[in-house]
Protein backbone atom coordinates (compact mmCIF):
# COMPACT_ATOMS: atom_id res chain seq x y z
CA UNK A 1 0.00 0.00 0.00
CA UNK A 2 2.88 2.01 0.98
CA UNK A 3 5.03 1.65 -2.15
CA UNK A 4 1.37 2.17 -4.17
CA UNK A 5 0.95 5.52 -2.63
CA UNK A 6 4.65 6.99 -3.08
CA UNK A 7 4.31 5.72 -6.71
CA UNK A 8 1.12 7.50 -7.05
CA UNK A 9 2.81 10.74 -5.53
CA UNK A 10 5.65 10.04 -7.84
CA UNK A 11 3.56 10.21 -10.86
CA UNK A 12 1.68 13.20 -10.01
CA UNK A 13 5.11 15.17 -9.52
CA UNK A 14 6.19 14.25 -12.76
CA UNK A 15 3.26 14.81 -14.29
CA UNK A 16 2.64 18.13 -12.68
CA UNK A 17 6.60 19.05 -13.94
CA UNK A 18 5.83 18.40 -17.25
CA UNK A 19 2.54 20.31 -17.31
CA UNK A 20 4.48 23.33 -15.29
CA UNK A 21 7.25 23.28 -18.52
CA UNK A 22 4.63 23.09 -20.68
CA UNK A 23 2.41 26.22 -19.03
CA UNK A 24 6.22 28.59 -18.13
CA UNK A 25 7.02 28.25 -22.00
CA UNK A 26 3.82 29.22 -23.26
CA UNK A 27 3.75 32.37 -20.60
CA UNK A 28 7.32 33.20 -21.29
CA UNK A 29 6.66 33.82 -25.28
CA UNK A 30 3.38 35.41 -24.19
CA UNK A 31 5.51 38.15 -22.37
CA UNK A 32 7.95 38.16 -24.68
CA UNK A 33 6.37 38.59 -27.98
CA UNK A 34 3.92 40.84 -25.86
CA UNK A 35 5.15 44.05 -27.31
CA UNK A 36 4.97 42.71 -30.85
CA UNK A 37 1.68 41.17 -30.27
CA UNK A 38 0.41 44.76 -29.11
CA UNK A 39 1.96 46.71 -32.13
CA UNK A 40 0.98 43.78 -34.91
CA UNK A 41 -2.43 43.31 -33.84
CA UNK A 42 -4.57 40.77 -35.99
CA UNK A 43 -2.63 41.67 -38.63
CA UNK A 44 -0.09 39.51 -38.10
CA UNK A 45 -2.73 37.12 -39.15
CA UNK A 46 -4.13 38.60 -42.09
CA UNK A 47 -1.67 40.47 -43.66
CA UNK A 48 0.82 38.79 -46.02
CA UNK A 49 3.77 41.48 -45.66
CA UNK A 50 7.19 40.64 -43.52
CA UNK A 51 9.01 43.80 -43.61
CA UNK A 52 11.80 44.56 -41.24
CA UNK A 53 11.91 48.22 -42.14
CA UNK A 54 15.05 50.04 -43.07
CA UNK A 55 17.90 48.47 -40.61
CA UNK A 56 19.68 51.85 -41.47
CA UNK A 57 17.55 54.10 -40.29
CA UNK A 58 16.76 55.56 -36.61
CA UNK A 59 13.73 54.15 -35.70
CA UNK A 60 10.64 55.82 -34.80
CA UNK A 61 7.87 55.91 -32.33
CA UNK A 62 4.38 54.04 -33.16
CA UNK A 63 1.88 53.74 -30.67
CA UNK A 64 4.41 54.47 -27.83
CA UNK A 65 7.22 51.97 -29.10
CA UNK A 66 10.24 52.81 -30.85
CA UNK A 67 10.22 50.39 -34.13
CA UNK A 68 11.99 50.41 -37.86
CA UNK A 69 10.42 53.21 -40.21
CA UNK A 70 8.30 50.62 -42.59
CA UNK A 71 8.68 47.51 -40.51
CA UNK A 72 5.48 45.68 -40.61
CA UNK A 73 5.22 42.23 -40.04
CA UNK A 74 2.26 39.92 -41.11
CA UNK A 75 2.56 36.28 -41.15
CA UNK A 76 -0.28 34.62 -43.61
CA UNK A 77 2.04 33.51 -46.10
CA UNK A 78 3.70 31.32 -43.37
CA UNK A 79 0.35 30.07 -42.17
CA UNK A 80 -0.44 29.12 -45.34
CA UNK A 81 2.65 27.55 -46.27
CA UNK A 82 2.58 25.42 -42.83
CA UNK A 83 -0.99 24.66 -43.11
CA UNK A 84 -0.93 23.63 -46.66
CA UNK A 85 2.29 21.45 -46.62
CA UNK A 86 0.92 19.27 -43.08
CA UNK A 87 -1.90 18.96 -44.82
CA UNK A 88 -0.39 17.63 -48.25
CA UNK A 89 2.42 15.03 -45.71
CA UNK A 90 -0.35 14.06 -43.36
CA UNK A 91 -3.83 13.27 -46.34
CA UNK A 92 -0.56 11.66 -48.18
CA UNK A 93 0.99 9.38 -44.94
CA UNK A 94 -2.12 8.56 -43.49
CA UNK A 95 -3.53 5.72 -45.99
CA UNK A 96 -0.04 4.88 -47.02
CA UNK A 97 0.99 4.64 -43.38
CA UNK A 98 -2.33 2.52 -42.36
CA UNK A 99 -1.89 0.07 -46.01
CA UNK A 100 1.73 -0.44 -45.09
CA UNK A 101 1.11 -1.29 -41.61
CA UNK A 102 -2.11 -3.95 -43.18
CA UNK A 103 0.80 -4.83 -45.39
CA UNK A 104 3.38 -5.78 -42.68
CA UNK A 105 1.02 -7.35 -40.27
CA UNK A 106 -0.72 -9.41 -43.02
CA UNK A 107 1.22 -9.99 -45.68
CA UNK A 108 4.37 -10.60 -44.41
CA UNK A 109 5.21 -13.74 -42.62
CA UNK A 110 5.91 -13.48 -39.18
CA UNK A 111 9.60 -14.62 -39.44
CA UNK A 112 9.92 -12.08 -42.12
CA UNK A 113 7.90 -9.51 -40.07
CA UNK A 114 10.71 -8.72 -37.60
CA UNK A 115 13.23 -7.47 -40.21
CA UNK A 116 10.58 -5.47 -42.11
CA UNK A 117 9.38 -4.13 -39.18
CA UNK A 118 12.88 -3.15 -38.23
CA UNK A 119 13.60 -1.19 -41.16
CA UNK A 120 10.60 0.60 -40.66
CA UNK A 121 11.39 2.05 -37.50
CA UNK A 122 15.06 2.56 -38.57
CA UNK A 123 13.43 4.90 -41.24
CA UNK A 124 11.71 6.92 -38.61
CA UNK A 125 14.90 7.43 -36.69
CA UNK A 126 16.80 9.14 -39.48
CA UNK A 127 17.85 12.77 -38.62
CA UNK A 128 15.64 15.38 -40.35
CA UNK A 129 18.52 17.00 -41.63
CA UNK A 130 19.43 13.67 -43.69
CA UNK A 131 15.87 13.74 -45.32
CA UNK A 132 16.55 17.55 -46.28
CA UNK A 133 19.45 16.88 -48.06
CA UNK A 134 18.53 14.09 -49.58
CA UNK A 135 15.51 16.38 -50.88
CA UNK A 136 17.29 18.71 -52.18
CA UNK A 137 20.05 16.78 -54.04
CA UNK A 138 17.46 14.19 -55.73
CA UNK A 139 14.11 14.76 -55.11
CA UNK A 140 14.10 18.45 -56.30
CA UNK A 141 15.56 17.82 -59.54
CA UNK A 142 13.95 14.76 -60.06
CA UNK A 143 10.41 16.13 -59.57
CA UNK A 144 11.08 19.34 -60.73
CA UNK A 145 12.89 17.99 -63.97
CA UNK A 146 10.72 15.07 -64.84
CA UNK A 147 7.24 14.93 -62.75
CA UNK A 148 6.12 18.57 -62.14
CA UNK A 149 6.21 19.52 -66.20
CA UNK A 150 4.48 15.92 -66.71
CA UNK A 151 1.80 17.02 -64.32
CA UNK A 152 1.21 20.57 -65.66
CA UNK A 153 0.84 19.47 -68.79
CA UNK A 154 -1.55 16.32 -67.75
CA UNK A 155 -3.19 17.28 -65.09
CA UNK A 156 -3.40 21.01 -65.28
CA UNK A 157 -6.95 20.75 -65.60
CA UNK A 158 -7.63 20.04 -62.29
CA UNK A 159 -7.52 22.89 -59.96
CA UNK A 160 -3.64 23.97 -58.07
CA UNK A 161 -1.92 21.34 -60.44
CA UNK A 162 -1.69 23.88 -63.86
CA UNK A 163 0.39 26.87 -63.61
CA UNK A 164 4.59 27.41 -63.81
CA UNK A 165 5.53 23.85 -62.68
CA UNK A 166 8.99 26.07 -60.94
CA UNK A 167 12.59 24.17 -60.44
CA UNK A 168 11.10 21.83 -57.62
CA UNK A 169 11.27 23.50 -54.82
CA UNK A 170 8.32 24.34 -52.89
CA UNK A 171 4.65 23.41 -51.58
CA UNK A 172 4.30 19.75 -53.13
CA UNK A 173 7.90 18.66 -52.80
CA UNK A 174 7.91 19.67 -48.69
CA UNK A 175 4.44 17.85 -48.28
CA UNK A 176 5.96 14.93 -50.33
CA UNK A 177 9.51 14.82 -48.31
CA UNK A 178 7.17 15.60 -44.98
CA UNK A 179 4.84 12.81 -45.90
CA UNK A 180 8.01 10.23 -45.83
CA UNK A 181 9.35 11.33 -42.72
CA UNK A 182 6.09 10.29 -41.03
CA UNK A 183 4.89 7.30 -42.66
CA UNK A 184 6.89 5.24 -40.47
CA UNK A 185 5.64 7.10 -37.22
CA UNK A 186 2.82 5.57 -38.48
CA UNK A 187 3.14 2.44 -39.91
CA UNK A 188 4.85 1.63 -36.65
CA UNK A 189 1.86 2.07 -34.51
CA UNK A 190 -1.12 1.04 -36.72
CA UNK A 191 1.34 -2.72 -37.32
CA UNK A 192 1.96 -2.97 -33.82
CA UNK A 193 -2.08 -2.01 -32.96
CA UNK A 194 -3.48 -4.59 -35.74
CA UNK A 195 -0.53 -7.41 -34.33
CA UNK A 196 -1.93 -7.50 -30.93
CA UNK A 197 -5.56 -6.88 -31.98
CA UNK A 198 -7.58 -9.61 -30.50
CA UNK A 199 -8.26 -12.02 -32.74
CA UNK A 200 -12.00 -12.81 -32.27
CA UNK A 201 -12.59 -9.73 -34.21
CA UNK A 202 -11.14 -10.58 -37.66
CA UNK A 203 -12.76 -14.09 -36.37
CA UNK A 204 -16.14 -13.02 -36.19
CA UNK A 205 -16.10 -10.67 -39.53
CA UNK A 206 -14.99 -13.59 -41.56
CA UNK A 207 -17.50 -16.33 -39.84
CA UNK A 208 -20.08 -13.70 -41.04
CA UNK A 209 -19.13 -14.20 -44.63
CA UNK A 210 -16.59 -11.47 -45.09
CA UNK A 211 -13.74 -11.87 -47.35
CA UNK A 212 -10.19 -11.30 -46.16
CA UNK A 213 -9.94 -7.71 -47.60
CA UNK A 214 -13.85 -6.72 -46.49
CA UNK A 215 -12.23 -7.58 -42.66
CA UNK A 216 -9.42 -5.83 -42.98
CA UNK A 217 -11.35 -2.72 -44.02
CA UNK A 218 -14.34 -2.77 -42.33
CA UNK A 219 -13.81 -4.49 -39.11
CA UNK A 220 -9.90 -4.44 -38.26
CA UNK A 221 -8.65 -1.05 -39.15
CA UNK A 222 -11.44 0.94 -37.98
CA UNK A 223 -11.05 -0.95 -34.54
CA UNK A 224 -7.76 0.79 -34.57
CA UNK A 225 -9.37 3.98 -35.30
CA UNK A 226 -8.08 5.32 -31.81
CA UNK A 227 -4.21 4.62 -32.61
CA UNK A 228 -4.72 5.24 -36.14
CA UNK A 229 -5.70 9.17 -35.24
CA UNK A 230 -3.43 9.02 -32.33
CA UNK A 231 -0.41 8.44 -34.84
CA UNK A 232 -1.91 10.99 -37.25
CA UNK A 233 -1.92 13.82 -33.85
CA UNK A 234 2.14 12.72 -33.54
CA UNK A 235 2.78 13.06 -37.40
CA UNK A 236 0.69 16.11 -37.39
CA UNK A 237 2.62 17.88 -34.52
CA UNK A 238 6.07 16.65 -36.20
CA UNK A 239 5.13 18.19 -39.99
CA UNK A 240 3.86 21.14 -38.17
CA UNK A 241 6.88 21.41 -36.68
CA UNK A 242 9.42 20.31 -39.19
CA UNK A 243 12.32 22.52 -39.68
CA UNK A 244 15.66 21.73 -41.05
CA UNK A 245 14.07 19.67 -44.62
CA UNK A 246 11.59 21.87 -45.32
CA UNK A 247 13.79 24.87 -44.99
CA UNK A 248 16.27 23.25 -47.70
CA UNK A 249 13.14 22.31 -49.86
CA UNK A 250 10.58 24.74 -50.18
CA UNK A 251 12.22 27.53 -51.66
CA UNK A 252 11.88 29.95 -49.12
CA UNK A 253 9.11 32.00 -50.18
CA UNK A 254 8.56 35.09 -48.62
CA UNK A 255 5.47 37.61 -48.41
CA UNK A 256 4.01 35.48 -51.34
CA UNK A 257 0.86 33.07 -50.75
CA UNK A 258 0.90 29.79 -53.24
CA UNK A 259 -0.64 30.01 -56.51
CA UNK A 260 -0.64 26.31 -57.33
CA UNK A 261 0.82 23.14 -55.51
CA UNK A 262 4.56 23.51 -56.87
CA UNK A 263 4.39 26.96 -55.55
CA UNK A 264 7.47 28.18 -53.34
CA UNK A 265 6.64 28.24 -49.98
CA UNK A 266 7.50 28.47 -46.17
CA UNK A 267 6.48 27.02 -42.92
CA UNK A 268 6.54 28.74 -39.65
CA UNK A 269 9.62 26.56 -38.16
CA UNK A 270 11.70 27.06 -40.98
CA UNK A 271 11.17 31.09 -40.91
CA UNK A 272 12.10 31.23 -37.54
CA UNK A 273 15.32 29.49 -38.54
CA UNK A 274 15.65 31.46 -41.38
CA UNK A 275 14.86 35.07 -40.23
CA UNK A 276 16.75 34.80 -36.74
CA UNK A 277 19.76 35.96 -38.08
CA UNK A 278 18.83 39.44 -40.06
CA UNK A 279 16.05 39.93 -37.09
CA UNK A 280 18.61 40.07 -34.78
CA UNK A 281 19.94 43.37 -36.56
CA UNK A 282 17.22 45.44 -35.44
CA UNK A 283 18.00 47.63 -33.09
CA UNK A 284 14.27 48.07 -31.56
CA UNK A 285 14.71 43.95 -31.01
CA UNK A 286 10.84 44.23 -32.15
CA UNK A 287 11.60 41.35 -35.09
CA UNK A 288 13.36 38.85 -33.13
CA UNK A 289 9.92 39.66 -30.76
CA UNK A 290 7.51 39.05 -33.94
CA UNK A 291 9.61 35.87 -34.05
CA UNK A 292 8.58 35.10 -30.92
CA UNK A 293 4.74 35.61 -31.60
CA UNK A 294 5.61 33.05 -34.59
CA UNK A 295 6.51 30.50 -32.45
CA UNK A 296 3.72 31.37 -29.99
CA UNK A 297 1.02 31.16 -32.88
CA UNK A 298 3.11 27.62 -34.10
CA UNK A 299 2.39 26.21 -30.67
CA UNK A 300 -1.19 27.98 -31.32
CA UNK A 301 -2.29 26.10 -34.60
CA UNK A 302 -0.34 22.98 -32.71
CA UNK A 303 -2.67 22.56 -29.98
CA UNK A 304 -6.02 23.40 -31.90
CA UNK A 305 -5.25 20.59 -34.59
CA UNK A 306 -4.32 18.50 -31.49
CA UNK A 307 -7.78 19.16 -29.73
CA UNK A 308 -9.77 19.10 -32.74
CA UNK A 309 -8.51 15.63 -33.58
CA UNK A 310 -9.69 14.47 -29.57
CA UNK A 311 -13.12 16.10 -29.69
CA UNK A 312 -13.52 14.07 -33.04
CA UNK A 313 -12.20 11.21 -31.50
CA UNK A 314 -14.83 11.91 -28.41
CA UNK A 315 -18.12 12.24 -30.73
CA UNK A 316 -17.01 9.24 -32.37
CA UNK A 317 -16.53 7.12 -29.25
CA UNK A 318 -19.90 8.19 -28.22
CA UNK A 319 -21.84 6.41 -30.53
CA UNK A 320 -19.08 3.64 -31.35
CA UNK A 321 -17.61 1.87 -28.34
CA UNK A 322 -13.60 2.30 -27.37
CA UNK A 323 -11.71 -0.47 -28.10
CA UNK A 324 -7.97 -0.60 -27.85
CA UNK B 1 -32.35 -8.82 -55.37
CA UNK B 2 -29.18 -10.94 -54.35
CA UNK B 3 -30.76 -12.20 -51.50
CA UNK B 4 -33.53 -13.98 -53.08
CA UNK B 5 -30.96 -15.51 -55.63
CA UNK B 6 -28.70 -16.99 -52.59
CA UNK B 7 -32.10 -18.52 -50.97
CA UNK B 8 -32.75 -19.85 -54.07
CA UNK B 9 -30.00 -21.85 -54.32
CA UNK B 10 -29.99 -22.62 -51.21
CA UNK B 11 -32.97 -24.84 -51.45
CA UNK B 12 -31.57 -26.15 -54.66
CA UNK B 13 -28.68 -27.30 -53.08
CA UNK B 14 -30.79 -29.08 -50.65
CA UNK B 15 -31.28 -32.51 -51.19
CA UNK B 16 -34.78 -34.24 -52.01
CA UNK B 17 -36.98 -34.39 -49.23
CA UNK B 18 -36.72 -37.47 -46.73
CA UNK B 19 -39.47 -39.72 -45.29
CA UNK B 20 -40.71 -37.73 -42.52
CA UNK B 21 -39.25 -40.49 -40.17
CA UNK B 22 -35.47 -40.10 -41.16
CA UNK B 23 -34.73 -36.66 -41.16
CA UNK B 24 -32.86 -34.88 -43.76
CA UNK B 25 -28.77 -34.82 -42.87
CA UNK B 26 -27.96 -30.93 -42.35
CA UNK B 27 -24.21 -31.68 -41.53
CA UNK B 28 -22.40 -35.12 -42.31
CA UNK B 29 -18.91 -35.82 -42.08
CA UNK B 30 -16.49 -38.87 -43.09
CA UNK B 31 -13.53 -39.68 -42.42
CA UNK B 32 -12.43 -36.43 -41.16
CA UNK B 33 -8.59 -35.62 -40.06
CA UNK B 34 -7.35 -32.92 -39.21
CA UNK B 35 -3.78 -31.12 -38.67
CA UNK B 36 -2.18 -28.53 -37.32
CA UNK B 37 1.12 -28.09 -38.60
CA UNK B 38 1.85 -31.97 -38.38
CA UNK B 39 0.37 -33.04 -35.33
CA UNK B 40 -3.10 -34.59 -35.92
CA UNK B 41 -5.85 -33.34 -33.74
CA UNK B 42 -8.95 -34.71 -35.39
CA UNK B 43 -8.48 -38.77 -36.15
CA UNK B 44 -11.56 -40.61 -38.84
CA UNK B 45 -14.27 -38.23 -37.67
CA UNK B 46 -17.55 -39.93 -38.78
CA UNK B 47 -20.57 -37.94 -38.09
CA UNK B 48 -24.13 -36.58 -38.95
CA UNK B 49 -26.05 -33.93 -37.75
CA UNK B 50 -29.83 -34.43 -38.35
CA UNK B 51 -31.51 -31.07 -39.67
CA UNK B 52 -33.27 -29.16 -36.94
CA UNK B 53 -31.73 -31.04 -33.74
CA UNK B 54 -29.53 -30.02 -31.55
CA UNK B 55 -26.41 -31.59 -31.65
CA UNK B 56 -24.26 -31.83 -27.93
CA UNK B 57 -20.48 -32.36 -28.44
CA UNK B 58 -18.93 -33.22 -25.19
CA UNK B 59 -15.75 -34.34 -23.95
CA UNK B 60 -13.01 -33.05 -21.83
CA UNK B 61 -10.82 -29.76 -22.68
CA UNK B 62 -8.24 -30.04 -25.83
CA UNK B 63 -10.15 -33.30 -27.67
CA UNK B 64 -10.65 -31.03 -30.52
CA UNK B 65 -14.26 -29.76 -30.17
CA UNK B 66 -13.91 -26.15 -31.64
CA UNK B 67 -11.42 -27.55 -34.37
CA UNK B 68 -14.36 -29.94 -35.76
CA UNK B 69 -16.93 -27.12 -35.24
CA UNK B 70 -14.32 -24.77 -37.39
CA UNK B 71 -14.06 -27.02 -40.33
CA UNK B 72 -18.15 -27.20 -40.77
CA UNK B 73 -17.82 -23.46 -41.69
CA UNK B 74 -14.22 -24.22 -43.18
CA UNK B 75 -12.67 -21.47 -40.78
CA UNK B 76 -10.05 -23.61 -40.16
CA UNK B 77 -9.10 -22.32 -43.48
CA UNK B 78 -8.33 -18.93 -41.75
CA UNK B 79 -4.94 -20.74 -39.47
CA UNK B 80 -1.85 -21.22 -41.67
CA UNK B 81 -0.32 -24.48 -41.98
CA UNK B 82 -3.53 -26.60 -41.40
CA UNK B 83 -4.78 -29.63 -43.43
CA UNK B 84 -7.73 -31.68 -43.52
CA UNK B 85 -8.49 -35.06 -44.55
CA UNK B 86 -12.10 -37.03 -45.31
CA UNK B 87 -15.20 -35.06 -46.69
CA UNK B 88 -17.70 -32.53 -45.23
CA UNK B 89 -21.30 -32.43 -46.27
CA UNK B 90 -23.40 -29.47 -45.97
CA UNK B 91 -26.75 -29.98 -47.27
CA UNK B 92 -25.83 -32.49 -49.30
CA UNK B 93 -22.70 -30.21 -50.80
CA UNK B 94 -19.02 -31.26 -50.54
CA UNK B 95 -17.95 -27.94 -48.74
CA UNK B 96 -14.18 -29.00 -49.35
CA UNK B 97 -14.44 -29.89 -53.02
CA UNK B 98 -11.97 -27.83 -55.27
CA UNK B 99 -13.84 -24.92 -56.63
CA UNK B 100 -16.54 -24.57 -53.10
CA UNK B 101 -16.87 -20.93 -51.91
CA UNK B 102 -16.11 -20.76 -48.17
CA UNK B 103 -17.32 -17.50 -48.04
CA UNK B 104 -20.81 -18.42 -49.76
CA UNK B 105 -20.75 -21.32 -47.09
CA UNK B 106 -20.29 -19.18 -43.65
CA UNK B 107 -23.12 -17.60 -45.00
CA UNK B 108 -25.08 -20.68 -44.59
CA UNK B 109 -23.39 -22.08 -41.66
CA UNK B 110 -23.05 -19.31 -38.87
CA UNK B 111 -20.61 -19.26 -35.49
CA UNK B 112 -20.78 -18.45 -32.61
CA UNK B 113 -17.77 -17.95 -30.62
CA UNK B 114 -16.59 -19.16 -26.79
CA UNK B 115 -15.89 -15.40 -26.05
CA UNK B 116 -18.22 -13.06 -27.37
CA UNK B 117 -16.38 -10.63 -30.06
CA UNK B 118 -18.87 -8.30 -30.69
CA UNK B 119 -17.50 -5.52 -33.06
CA UNK B 120 -16.67 -2.16 -31.83
CA UNK B 121 -19.27 -0.57 -33.42
CA UNK B 122 -22.83 0.35 -32.29
CA UNK B 123 -25.78 -2.17 -31.64
CA UNK B 124 -27.31 -1.63 -34.67
CA UNK B 125 -23.95 -1.98 -36.52
CA UNK B 126 -23.23 -4.98 -35.04
CA UNK B 127 -26.49 -6.81 -36.32
CA UNK B 128 -26.38 -5.19 -40.03
CA UNK B 129 -22.78 -6.27 -40.45
CA UNK B 130 -23.16 -9.60 -41.72
CA UNK B 131 -26.43 -8.19 -44.34
CA UNK B 132 -24.21 -5.31 -45.45
CA UNK B 133 -20.67 -7.23 -46.01
CA UNK B 134 -23.13 -9.85 -48.20
CA UNK B 135 -25.28 -7.15 -49.67
CA UNK B 136 -28.38 -8.38 -48.18
CA UNK B 137 -31.35 -6.21 -47.00
CA UNK B 138 -30.29 -2.94 -49.06
CA UNK B 139 -32.64 -0.69 -48.40
CA UNK B 140 -32.81 0.88 -44.84
CA UNK B 141 -36.16 -0.48 -43.71
CA UNK B 142 -35.43 -3.66 -44.89
CA UNK B 143 -32.14 -3.70 -43.28
CA UNK B 144 -33.76 -2.11 -39.77
CA UNK B 145 -36.50 -4.97 -40.16
CA UNK B 146 -33.91 -7.36 -40.14
CA UNK B 147 -31.97 -6.17 -37.14
CA UNK B 148 -34.89 -6.40 -35.04
CA UNK B 149 -36.15 -9.75 -36.12
CA UNK B 150 -32.53 -10.97 -35.53
CA UNK B 151 -32.63 -9.14 -31.75
CA UNK B 152 -36.63 -10.33 -30.85
CA UNK B 153 -35.11 -13.82 -32.17
CA UNK B 154 -31.62 -13.16 -29.86
CA UNK B 155 -34.13 -12.36 -26.99
CA UNK B 156 -32.21 -8.87 -26.74
CA UNK B 157 -34.35 -6.39 -28.44
CA UNK B 158 -36.50 -5.23 -25.17
CA UNK B 159 -33.50 -4.49 -23.78
CA UNK B 160 -31.80 -2.59 -26.01
CA UNK B 161 -34.48 -1.24 -28.74
CA UNK B 162 -34.52 2.40 -27.23
CA UNK B 163 -30.17 2.52 -27.79
CA UNK B 164 -29.34 0.71 -30.78
CA UNK B 165 -27.04 3.39 -31.77
CA UNK B 166 -24.91 3.23 -28.55
CA UNK B 167 -21.53 1.17 -28.48
CA UNK B 168 -22.04 -2.75 -28.50
CA UNK B 169 -19.43 -3.02 -25.79
CA UNK B 170 -21.59 -1.19 -22.98
CA UNK B 171 -23.68 -4.06 -23.01
CA UNK B 172 -23.31 -6.72 -20.07
CA UNK B 173 -20.81 -9.96 -21.01
CA UNK B 174 -24.24 -12.24 -21.59
CA UNK B 175 -26.22 -9.64 -23.47
CA UNK B 176 -23.19 -9.14 -25.78
CA UNK B 177 -22.91 -12.98 -26.41
CA UNK B 178 -26.87 -12.63 -27.21
CA UNK B 179 -25.69 -9.42 -29.44
CA UNK B 180 -23.21 -12.03 -31.03
CA UNK B 181 -26.22 -14.82 -31.68
CA UNK B 182 -28.64 -11.79 -33.28
CA UNK B 183 -25.96 -11.10 -35.51
CA UNK B 184 -25.10 -14.34 -36.64
CA UNK B 185 -29.09 -14.57 -36.91
CA UNK B 186 -29.18 -11.75 -39.09
CA UNK B 187 -28.03 -13.39 -42.49
CA UNK B 188 -30.60 -16.30 -41.88
CA UNK B 189 -27.76 -19.56 -41.40
CA UNK B 190 -29.45 -22.84 -41.60
CA UNK B 191 -26.88 -23.90 -39.64
CA UNK B 192 -25.62 -22.48 -36.14
CA UNK B 193 -22.24 -23.81 -34.81
CA UNK B 194 -22.11 -22.66 -30.84
CA UNK B 195 -19.39 -23.30 -29.40
CA UNK B 196 -19.52 -22.91 -25.60
CA UNK B 197 -21.53 -20.23 -26.22
CA UNK B 198 -22.65 -19.79 -21.99
CA UNK B 199 -19.39 -20.60 -20.65
CA UNK B 200 -18.75 -17.38 -19.24
CA UNK B 201 -22.12 -16.55 -18.41
CA UNK B 202 -24.31 -16.56 -15.17
CA UNK B 203 -27.07 -19.16 -14.80
CA UNK B 204 -30.09 -16.77 -15.64
CA UNK B 205 -27.82 -15.56 -18.59
CA UNK B 206 -27.22 -18.83 -19.44
CA UNK B 207 -31.04 -20.37 -19.22
CA UNK B 208 -32.00 -17.58 -21.33
CA UNK B 209 -29.64 -18.85 -24.45
CA UNK B 210 -30.72 -22.27 -23.51
CA UNK B 211 -34.22 -21.26 -24.21
CA UNK B 212 -33.23 -19.69 -27.16
CA UNK B 213 -31.31 -22.57 -28.56
CA UNK B 214 -34.50 -24.70 -28.05
CA UNK B 215 -36.21 -22.18 -29.79
CA UNK B 216 -33.94 -21.88 -32.81
CA UNK B 217 -34.44 -25.19 -33.08
CA UNK B 218 -37.90 -25.26 -35.11
CA UNK B 219 -35.86 -23.77 -37.58
CA UNK B 220 -32.48 -24.27 -37.71
CA UNK B 221 -29.80 -27.17 -36.88
CA UNK B 222 -27.79 -25.97 -34.21
CA UNK B 223 -24.53 -27.80 -32.89
CA UNK B 224 -23.51 -26.98 -30.06
CA UNK B 225 -20.20 -27.39 -28.00
CA UNK B 226 -20.65 -27.55 -24.35
CA UNK B 227 -18.37 -28.59 -20.96
CA UNK B 228 -21.63 -28.44 -19.09
CA UNK B 229 -22.98 -32.01 -19.05
CA UNK B 230 -26.50 -31.34 -17.92
CA UNK B 231 -26.96 -28.49 -20.33
CA UNK B 232 -26.06 -30.90 -23.19
CA UNK B 233 -28.62 -33.34 -21.54
CA UNK B 234 -31.66 -30.67 -20.99
CA UNK B 235 -31.72 -29.01 -24.59
CA UNK B 236 -29.73 -31.28 -27.04
CA UNK B 237 -31.38 -34.25 -29.23
CA UNK B 238 -28.09 -36.40 -29.88
CA UNK B 239 -24.80 -35.84 -28.36
CA UNK B 240 -21.73 -36.87 -29.13
CA UNK B 241 -18.30 -37.61 -26.83
CA UNK B 242 -15.54 -36.99 -28.59
CA UNK B 243 -11.77 -37.95 -26.46
CA UNK B 244 -8.13 -36.94 -27.70
CA UNK B 245 -9.37 -36.05 -31.19
CA UNK B 246 -11.59 -39.17 -31.71
CA UNK B 247 -15.47 -39.43 -31.68
CA UNK B 248 -16.12 -42.28 -29.19
CA UNK B 249 -19.97 -42.59 -29.47
CA UNK B 250 -23.25 -40.74 -30.86
CA UNK B 251 -26.36 -40.99 -29.19
CA UNK B 252 -29.41 -39.80 -29.08
CA UNK B 253 -28.82 -37.72 -25.57
CA UNK B 254 -31.20 -39.57 -23.82
CA UNK B 255 -29.72 -43.02 -24.42
CA UNK B 256 -25.83 -41.47 -24.12
CA UNK B 257 -26.55 -39.83 -20.90
CA UNK B 258 -28.43 -42.96 -19.04
CA UNK B 259 -27.16 -45.97 -21.23
CA UNK B 260 -23.67 -44.94 -23.14
CA UNK B 261 -22.40 -47.77 -25.10
CA UNK B 262 -18.54 -47.41 -24.42
CA UNK B 263 -16.78 -47.45 -20.72
CA UNK B 264 -14.71 -43.95 -21.79
CA UNK B 265 -18.12 -42.59 -21.70
CA UNK B 266 -19.38 -43.73 -18.80
CA UNK B 267 -16.19 -42.76 -17.10
CA UNK B 268 -16.42 -39.11 -18.37
CA UNK B 269 -19.87 -38.27 -17.41
CA UNK B 270 -19.51 -40.29 -14.16
CA UNK B 271 -16.73 -37.32 -13.74
CA UNK B 272 -13.60 -39.59 -13.51
CA UNK B 273 -11.81 -38.22 -15.63
CA UNK B 274 -11.87 -34.44 -18.23
N1 LIG C 1 -4.49 -22.66 -33.78
C1 LIG C 1 -3.97 -23.81 -33.32
N2 LIG C 1 -2.69 -24.14 -33.63
C2 LIG C 1 -2.15 -25.28 -33.18
N3 LIG C 1 -2.79 -26.15 -32.38
C3 LIG C 1 -4.05 -25.87 -32.01
C4 LIG C 1 -4.70 -24.68 -32.46
N4 LIG C 1 -5.95 -24.66 -31.94
C5 LIG C 1 -6.07 -25.80 -31.22
N5 LIG C 1 -4.94 -26.53 -31.25
C6 LIG C 1 -4.71 -27.81 -30.59
O1 LIG C 1 -5.66 -28.73 -31.07
C7 LIG C 1 -6.17 -29.51 -30.02
C8 LIG C 1 -7.66 -29.40 -29.99
O2 LIG C 1 -8.01 -28.07 -29.64
P1 LIG C 1 -9.50 -27.58 -29.57
O3 LIG C 1 -9.46 -26.14 -29.32
O4 LIG C 1 -10.21 -28.07 -30.75
O5 LIG C 1 -10.02 -28.34 -28.26
P2 LIG C 1 -11.39 -28.22 -27.51
O6 LIG C 1 -11.95 -29.57 -27.41
O7 LIG C 1 -12.23 -27.18 -28.12
O8 LIG C 1 -10.93 -27.74 -26.07
P3 LIG C 1 -11.67 -26.77 -25.05
O9 LIG C 1 -12.80 -27.56 -24.50
O10 LIG C 1 -10.65 -26.50 -24.01
O11 LIG C 1 -12.10 -25.58 -25.80
C9 LIG C 1 -5.51 -29.04 -28.74
O12 LIG C 1 -4.48 -29.92 -28.42
C10 LIG C 1 -4.94 -27.70 -29.11
O13 LIG C 1 -3.72 -27.49 -28.44
MG1 LIG D 1 -12.88 -25.19 -27.52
Amino acid sequence: MFKLVTFRRFTAVLGGVVAAVLVAVVVFFVIYAWPAIRLNGWHFFTSNTWNLGNLYANPIERNGRMILPGAHYGILFLIAGTLLSTLIAVVLAVPIGAMAAVFLAECVPSQLRTAVSFFVELLAAIPSVVFGLWGYVVVIPFLGHHVYPWMTAHLGFLPFLSGAPGSGYGLLTAGLVLALMIVPLITATVRDALVSQYRGLRDAALALGATRFETLWTVQLPATRRVLVGSGILATGRALGETMAVLMISGNALNYLPRNIYSPISTMASFIVSQLDSALQDPTGLAVRSLGEVALALLLIAVVVNGAARLLLYYQDRTTGTTS
Amino acid sequence: MPDLDFRAAVTRARPAAQPAAEPAEAVATREVNFYYGSRQVLFDITLTAPEREILALIGPSGCGKSTFLRTLNRMNDTIPNTRLTGVVRVEGEDIYAPGADPIALRRRVGLIFQRSNPFPFSIRDNVAYGLKVNGLAKRKADRDAAVERSLQLAGLWDEVKDRLDTPAHALSGGQQQRLCIARALAIEPRILLMDEPASALDPIATSRIEELALELKTRYTIIIVTHNLQQAARISDRTAFFLSGRLVETAPTQQLFTNPGRKETEDYLTGRFG
